[in-house]
């Protein structure tokens, strides 16, 4: 263990082992995703980092949206974030994410990410290459020592907002909201 | 025609037109009625693979050209001309009364091509046993790939028009 973190893991442990266990749901989306393989295999090894895919999403915290979203995909993603146990954090993964890349135009993908659901970080590029996911989780462990991986919060208190948007492109929804919003608020005082 | 398949299909269907094959295709212009006719001469011919369906909008013409491309898994059956070559078959429905009759009959493989089809350019095909949505999870007024379908027009009503997320409200 790096002896210089020593205080840190003595005055928030939580904290340091949801840094150090990163486990990013498997589920692809967009071309990026090519990027994803070589990355938590030998070649890359992102488990040096203590980056690791996991089969379900209710055993996941690290979601890595790997490029476009078509609307089919929106659904899937949210029906998996949102089943993703809370703290958990988000990014999005090449230039279509952030504001639909070379995709902006298309009939069919959702341009920006970030309206729908919230995201810790992104890589930029198209497509970034393994590197850049490992500069990337190293962002994120700053942000989560800094408190700043605050997606799930977000979430929770702006939910209304995020479900109106999604409701605004998906239209019925065949799930009911998660949180009721007295709930999120009562959470929201309750843990920050 | 000194093809000799082109020929045959000469003197078999009338209206049939053929076009020299560029890079070893022959592209045979059919009248939309001939389309399922031609196919099974075709496949009898040896032509039993149908690789794909696309479709093409010439606005300006006010048409849509349905391309069928066939090719062989066997060389030997197709031999019997004399030379190999790929079959490029086109036929124009028209745009406003958007419709044709279904190759399912004849290649089972023309199902999820003339779903996409039908899809992406609302081409309804007549006789086709299952056409509903294949990708699309919207509805939409002109389908998507029709030339009039304004993509840009579409993104600023649609996925635009969704807010961003007021996070310090
Ligand atoms: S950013 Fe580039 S590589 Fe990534 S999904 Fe979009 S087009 Fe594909």
């Amino acid at each position: 263990m790096d002896r210089n973190q020593l205080m840190k893991w003595i005055k928030a442990p939580t904290k340091m082992a949801h840094k150090y266990s990163l486990n990013a749901v498997y589920f692809c989306t967009g071309c990026g995703v090519i990027e994803v393989p070589p990355t938590i295999t030998s070649r890359w090894d992102a488990e040096r980092f203590g980056v690791v895919p996991t089969a379900t999403a209710r055993q996941a915290n690290l979601f890595l949206i790997t490029g476009y979203v078509s609307v089919k995909t929106l659904r899937a993603i949210i029906r998996t974030y949102e089943q993703m146990p809370e703290p958990k954090y988000t990014v999005g993964f090449g230039s279509c994410t952030i504001n639909g890349g070379m995709y902006w135009d298309s009939y069919n993908t959702i341009n920006q990410l970030d309206k729908y659901i919230p995201i810790d970080g992104y890589i930029a590029g198209c497509m970034p290459r393994p590197e850049a996911i490992f500069v990337a989780v190293t962002h994120l462990w700053t942000l989560i020592d800094k408190d700043m991986a605050d997606g799930y919060k977000r979430y929770r208190k702006n939910y209304a907002a995020y479900r109106a948007n999604q409701e605004m492109i998906l239209g019925e929804m065949e799930w009911p909201p998660i949180f009721q919003t007295e709930v999120a608020t009562a959470i929201t005082e309750r843990e920050g | 025609m000194t093809n000799p398949l082109g020929t045959r299909l000469d003197a078999t269907f009338k209206g049939v037109e053929l076009r020299s094959g560029v890079d070893g295709r022959l592209a045979v212009v059919v009248p939309r009625e001939a389309i399922v006719p031609v196919l099974t001469f075709l496949k009898e011919d040896g032509y039993d693979y149908l690789q794909l369906i696309s479709c093409v909008d010439w606005i300006d013409r006010g048409e849509f050209e349905l391309v069928y491309l066939l090719s062989f898994y066997t060389e030997d059956e197709v031999g019997r001309d004399g030379g190999k070559q790929e079959v490029l078959l086109k036929a124009t429905v028209p745009r406003e009364q958007a419709s044709a009759p279904t190759a399912t009959g004849v290649f089972a493989i023309a199902e999820p091509h003339e779903r996409e089809i039908h899809e992406l350019y609302g081409i309804h095909f007549e006789g086709h046993p299952r056409l509903t949505p294949l990708f699309l999870d919207r509805d939409y007024e002109i389908p998507p790939f029709r030339k009039d379908f304004d993509t840009k027009q579409y993104v600023a009503d649609v996925f635009d028009r969704v807010p961003p997320i007021d996070e310090e409200g």
